[in-house]
């Protein structure tokens, strides 16, 4: 469906994005995650042929996007960051502008008017300026605008940044659901995000992709380590010949209370030794009362991959918080 | 072309709705009038040369206030980004602009026909062929103005820079007739056949020539590739 190869952009001296390739299947949903300024916007607008790449090719549908831009666009619906708008149309009027630049005939628009309207939940202001709307409108106004032509391939940069929780809830909603059907692209530097929408993951950090992975795999792969914490009821419990059993595991820390123990162990992702742990246990008549392994979150991984690939130290330590701020008032 | 009128339908809607267009409106209509009564009745003649005179000086200001936000504020709202990818062409969104410039335009010699209707009133003997031909020229005259502003547009996302830079520009294809004197004698011919003025007098005089014609149609397709080439290079976008 979507193919990149070598894909880079300089922005005079500096590599916004820096010879990255992937590949994207039909109904996918793929997040691009990075911190600010890793280059997600860059790739986007690469994509839908805002930019023109310094390098690399991209494929959209069998089509190159140097050669048949116009066919591409009339397949994708894109969302801008920060979703510009025309201040001074009503929102009804912006979207059958959309309507007729797409060559939309009145019954069609008719129809997708009415689906995006109850979709976007735009139905008490569709007839109000769009400078009036409050951030959370704007970004579903930019959103019923990427989707009014039943787009096959949507590629949306930072969908929720601005809403409130619940309607991010409900946009998010509103992507996977529209990704049932529709190859969805997203950008965003919130991990919760990418975690509860995607399928697949690509984190990007200077430029560079990092890791490509589908979600479920990221945290495997990655994280390498699976923290367990079971607690036992025993007295005096000793698992030193279960580690020596299995040196790559480790007793991360033991509390106890009486004869209730909480006992937390590490070990590489790859190794399956809950099974094993819990027969030990059995085998000792020591009573388990719950058992659960955690891995390493996604917010986590993000924060080793992208603080991992720095190889000289970033000397401003503030701008990293500033942007933390940002995205809390967000 | 069909995607050319929705963008200068967009564009129009939005400029009558915007309260300065009607500043910029009056502002003119009260120039021009002003000047065409002082000089109408000092002159005592019943012909519309003076107000044409007058009209081609207030379009140095005119014009360039009406196309100065038709692209920078496209720019300085990134609203840019969602029209470049939308299935459009570049040239279709400049000349859709220019379209809607022009048919601003059109609108605000139509309100100066008072004055004809004032002359044809109170004069005798009117000399329709001048007044027709005097009124294309303008009309045609306006809408390479109109290039002007709609290129200076793209350069910048400040809307005050592109008034400035258009009214530059136009200010040397309408200045360029005092400063012939200047010029060094071979060079002359050459600057003069620039100047709009000099291709403005033969409409005025009623004659409609096609090289005159050609001349600010060379006019308006320079300067609207111009400004076409300006998007694609501001933008890094491919040809679309």
């Amino acid at each position: 469906m979507i193919e990149v190869k070598n894909l880079t952009r300089h922005f005079d001296t500096i590599k916004a994005v820096d010879d990255i390739a992937f590949s994207i299947r039909e109904g996918e949903i793929v997040g691009f995650l990075g911190p600010n300024g890793a280059g997600k916007t860059t790739t986007l607008r690469m994509l839908v042929g805002y930019l023109q790449p310094s390098a690399g090719t991209i494929t959209i549908m069998d089509k190159d996007i140097n050669e048949e831009p116009l066919a591409i666009a009339r397949e994708i619906g894109y969302l801008p960051e920060h979703s510009p708008l025309y201040d001074d149309m009503a929102v009804y009027d912006y979207l059958q502008f959309i309507a007729e630049i797409r060559h939309m005939d009145k019954a069609k628009f008719a129809d997708r008017l009415d689906y995006v309207i109850d979709k976007c939940g735009l139905r008490e202001v569709i007839g109000q300026q769009v400078q009036t709307l409050s951030k959370g409108y704007r970004q579903r106004t930019g959103l019923a605008q990427a989707i009014l032509h039943d787009p096959k391939v949507l590629i949306l940069d930072e969908p929720t940044s601005g809403l409130d929780p619940n309607q991010i809830m409900e946009i998010r909603d509103l992507i996977k659901e529209l990704g049932r059907e529709k190859t969805v692209i997203l950008s965003s530097h919130i991990m919760q995000e990418v975690q509860a929408v995607c399928d697949r993951i690509i984190i990007i950090n200077k430029g560079k992709i990092i890791a490509d992975e589908l979600k479920e795999n990221l945290g495997r792969q990655i994280s390498g380590q699976t923290i367990l914490t079971a607690e036992i009821e025993a007295e005096d419990p000793d698992f030193e010949p279960w580690l020596a059993a299995h040196p790559e595991a480790s007793l991360q820390s033991s509390s106890s209370q009486d004869n209730h123990w909480k006992l937390v162990f590490s070990y590489p992702a790859e190794a399956d030794l809950q099974r094993d742990l819990s027969q030990f246990i059995a085998s000792r008549q020591w009573l388990i009362l719950s058992m659960f392994k955690q891995q390493q979150s996604l917010e986590e991984i993000f924060h080793v991959l992208t603080t991992e690939t720095e190889t000289i130290p970033e000397p401003e330590p503030e701008k990293p918080l500033q942007e933390d701020k940002e995205d809390a008032d967000a | 072309m069909r995607d050319i009128m929705t963008i200068a339908r967009k564009e129009m809607k939005s400029y009558l709705n915007s309260v300065s267009t009607y500043i910029v409106f009056v502002v003119f209509l009260l120039l021009s009038g002003w000047f065409f009564s002082t000089l109408m009745f000092k002159a005592g003649k019943a012909e519309l040369r003076q107000l044409f005179t007058i009209l081609h000086m207030v379009y140095l200001f005119f014009i360039p206030a009406l196309t100065m936000g038709m692209i920078s504020k496209e720019k300085s709202t990134q609203t840019i980004e969602l029209l470049a990818t939308l299935p459009i062409r570049l040239r279709s969104i400049v000349w859709g602009k220019f379209m809607a410039a022009f048919g601003l335009l059109f609108l605000i010699l139509l309100f100066t026909l008072v004055h004809l209707l004032t002359i044809m009133i109170f004069g005798e003997n009117l000399d329709y062929g001048s007044i027709l031909g005097g009124y294309l020229g303008m009309a045609i005259a306006g809408a390479a103005y109109c290039a002007i502003g709609i290129f200076a547009s793209t350069l910048h996302s400040n809307q005050i820079l592109a008034f400035i830079i258009a009214f530059v520009i136009s200010l040397f294809f309408y200045g360029l007739q005092y400063v012939l004197v200047l010029l060094p004698a071979g060079t002359v011919d050459f600057f003069q056949y620039l100047t709009f003025d000099y291709h403005l007098q033969n409409f005025l005089k009623g004659v409609i020539d096609t090289r005159d014609v050609i001349f600010f149609g060379s006019i308006i397709a320079a300067f609207m590739l111009l400004a076409e080439f300006m998007l694609k290079l501001n933008n890094r976008m491919q040809e679309k």
